[in-house]
């Protein structure tokens, strides 16, 4: 079933047409992966999400009926590029403030976060004020505030900035439990390496249109460049053929493009023909940051003011 | 609604437990008082008694008469000079004189004076003249007096037979104009006070969330217009806090005095003079009248400064800039006290108690005047059914700019950006 469906949405700013008729359909339980270069229109596709904004068309399905800002909230969590919190309040305080105004008991709230602050080894912080932790404390802190009350959907924006490896790891991991539990996550990043880790689905986006759609391997699959990696001694005279092209030698690994109709048996064939070691042999499809760079660099990467 | 109300909760909550709390409750009433008795005394401080020195060319101002007369009145003196102009212009700077006076020869007691000057050095305030020239006529009265052969007993007739008015309201025989006249003031420039200082805190608490950066997580759990609402009652609920925290210690000093003040003594004075106006001002409707205006005139402002605070970046000169017209609006309403202390039934009275811009201080100056006597009960009717209108409107329409300018970070807006956003979607 999909959690969220998203039909020809459309928000148009005075400078600009932030999204231009977006479509797409997430499923539940999926982790899916929101890309696109700086002013794409991620942030104001997000917030019409989350009820923030109203959109100027298009609908909004959510868990298969229309979305209603005022009973979905507690379903949603959300977690915005620009973090934030009230610095001078009591953690613990805040952190039950942010859960009832969700829709939690104050009960149930408190035991929630008793919960999730013995997981996370934050049971110290409960008394101090948010001002007194670092940046990367205070993330970890925003995110248990997001997921607190178990929402079917919890949104994240760039949620590795600013953590340290270990708070990293640690974020990734409560992802997939998450995911694993039932929830549907939206990924919002810019760092690919990460999507590639954690990713089922992506969409990629650009200047208010949609531009790419499907799971990771397909789109990996859609753009291969039929490049395969050997790891093999070879010299010159091996690499004068039109079975491949030659994108990169080295003494003992070699990096071919295969020609058209040229099979990886066919290349296999020709070294073991020519006497060749081959040690290693497996196609390298592109990184999700190539497909990224190639799709987003034929346009003008900035966002330039139009007139709507 | 639930929502709205652990909004509330929390912004009441946080403020009361601050210390600048206790401070504030403390520090506005001495403030209050301060500004009322202080401005008194340093208007005392500051009369200026002058030394003038008196050239008498006529010889109607003999030694006696100007003795008797700075025995009289002993604000400034006039001290009989025997030398001439020109020589004593020269020195009564350092004789220690602040000017002179000549009185020329042919000054004419049956005929018409020309004005006479006083001479100084330096320039002073226009309230200087008067009662100098009060002094010299009250010795040119002996003069004519004496010089019309007007006797004691005569002049002790012309002196006392004076007529006096009081004014005597008919339908309302209990009212005191002057009673009226103080609580008149009182109570405007408490209500001036009061809004002034809650709309602003109301406006600098709305930017509490764009400075802490948590306007997008707030809005996503709840409506933009919910947060203001109970930003805004949670504000207003610490304001009244405060008022009801003063009534409470005015109630227990009031009742301490009653019940330990002797029969003589300042504290039975001033106790018999509160009961006074109690008897003369019908107290029940002024301070319910009070609480209205408050509250509405507390909506309607609160709601235009959290409008600004939604807008402004952290920056005062922004916000002092952006709230300039709603402050000018209050001030003026201020201006408009004296007038309509002086007349409360004029037409700029009655029609600035009716507009909701200026209805809660202006009303409130009238009201002690009397209800339903010089403020009729449809003037009161309309002027509180607009004020609430007018709450109602400029609540509307806050919620619409605070609803895009809480989110909007960077640019300063300008009024008339903000007005366009209230028409967006």
């Amino acid at each position: 079933m999909n959690i969220l469906e998203v039909r020809d949405l459309r928000k148009y700013f005075a400078t600009q047409k932030a999204v231009d008729g977006i479509s797409m359909s997430i499923e539940q339980g999926s982790i899916f992966g929101l890309l696109g270069p700086n002013g794409a229109g991620k942030t104001t596709l997000l917030r019409m999400i989350t009820g923030i904004f109203y959109q100027d068309s298009g609908d909004i399905i959510f868990n298969g009926r229309k979305f209603e800002p005022e009973q979905d909230v507690a379903q949603i969590g959300y977690m915005p590029e620009e973090r934030g919190l009230y610095k001078k309040m009591k953690i613990g305080e805040q952190a039950l403030y942010l859960a009832q105004l969700k829709g939690l008991s104050k009960s149930d709230a408190t035991a929630k976060i008793k919960a999730w602050f013995t997981r996370l080894e934050m049971d110290s912080w409960w008394n101090k004020k948010v001002e007194d932790l670092s940046k990367g404390m205070s993330q970890k802190l925003q995110f248990v505030t997001t997921v607190l009350h178990e929402p079917k959907l919890i949104i994240l924006d760039e949620p590795f900035s600013g953590l340290d490896p270990v708070n990293a790891n640690l974020i990734k991991d409560e992802i997939f439990r998450l995911a694993k539990n039932g929830s549907t996550i939206i990924f919002s990043t810019h760092r690919m390496e990460q999507v590639e880790e954690i990713c089922d689905h992506i969409v990629l986006v650009n200047k208010g249109n949609k531009i790419l759609d499907g799971t990771v391997s397909q789109v990996k699959n859609d753009f291969k460049e039929n490049v395969f990696l050997i790891q093999a001694q070879t010299v010159a005279e091996h690499l004068a053929t039109h079975l491949f092209e030659v994108v990169e030698h080295r003494p003992d690994q070699l990096l071919i493009r295969l020609t058209e109709g040229t099979s990886s048996n066919d290349v296999l064939q020709y070294f073991i023909n020519k006497q060749v070691m081959v040690h290693g042999f497996r196609e390298k499809l592109p990184s999700l940051n190539e497909i990224f760079i190639k799709l987003v660099e034929t346009t003008p990467t900035a966002r330039q003011f139009q007139n709507v | 609604m639930k929502k709205t109300i652990l909004i509330i909760q929390r912004e009441y909550l946080t403020r009361i437990r601050k210390k600048t709390f206790i401070i504030g409750t403390i520090l506005l009433p001495v403030l209050y008082i301060a500004m009322i008795f202080g401005t008194g005394y340093i208007s005392n401080k500051t009369k200026q008694d002058l030394k003038v020195g008196l050239i008498d060319q006529s010889g109607y101002f003999t030694q006696t008469l100007v003795a008797q007369a700075n025995v009289a009145d002993t604000a400034n003196k006039l001290v009989l000079i025997n030398s001439t102009e020109s020589e004593f212009s020269k020195v009564y700077d350092s004789l220690g004189y602040n000017g002179y006076i000549v009185i020329p020869q042919n000054i004419n007691w049956k005929g018409k004076l020309e004005t006479l000057s006083l001479k100084t050095n330096k320039t002073y305030g226009m309230g200087v003249t008067a009662p100098i020239t009060s002094k010299l006529n009250n010795i040119w009265d002996e003069v004519k007096n004496d010089s019309l052969g007007i006797d004691m007993a005569k002049q002790q007739i012309m002196r006392s037979s004076r007529l006096k008015l009081k004014l005597s309201n008919e339908k309302n025989k209990d009212a005191d104009s002057g009673i009226a006249t103080v609580i008149g003031y009182v109570c405007g420039f408490l209500m001036y006070l009061i809004l002034l200082l809650y709309g602003s805190q109301v406006m600098m608490g709305v930017t509490e969330e764009k400075t802490n950066r948590i306007a997008e997580v707030m809005v996503s759990s709840v409506k933009p217009f919910q947060l203001m609402l109970g930003k805004i009652v949670g504000i207003g609920m610490v304001a009244l806090t405060q008022f009801l925290i003063w009534i409470a210690c005015i109630f227990i000093i009031y009742n301490i005095g009653r019940v330990t003040g002797n029969s003589e003594g300042m504290m039975a004075d001033t106790l018999g003079k509160i009961q006074q106006v109690f008897s003369s001002v019908n107290i029940y409707i002024v301070a319910g009248c009070f609480m209205f205006y408050l509250l509405a005139g507390f909506f309607f402002y609160s709601s235009l400064y959290a409008a600004i605070g939604s807008a402004i970046n952290e920056d005062m000169r922004e916000a002092q800039s952006l709230s300039f017209p709603i402050t000018m609006l209050i001030i003026f309403s201020i201006f408009l006290l004296g007038p309509t202390i002086q007349n409360p039934s004029s037409p700029v009275a009655v029609w600035a108690s009716i507009i909701p811009f200026s209805s809660p201080i202006v009303m409130m100056a009238r009201i002690p005047f009397g209800v339903p006597n010089t403020v009729p009960f449809w003037q009161l009717g309309l002027s509180m059914a607009l004020l609430v209108a007018g709450f109602i409107f400029t609540t509307w329409f806050a919620g619409k700019i605070y609803r895009t300018g809480i989110l909007m970070y960077g640019k300063k807006p300008s009024w008339k950006e903000m007005i366009k956003w209230a028409f967006r979607k």
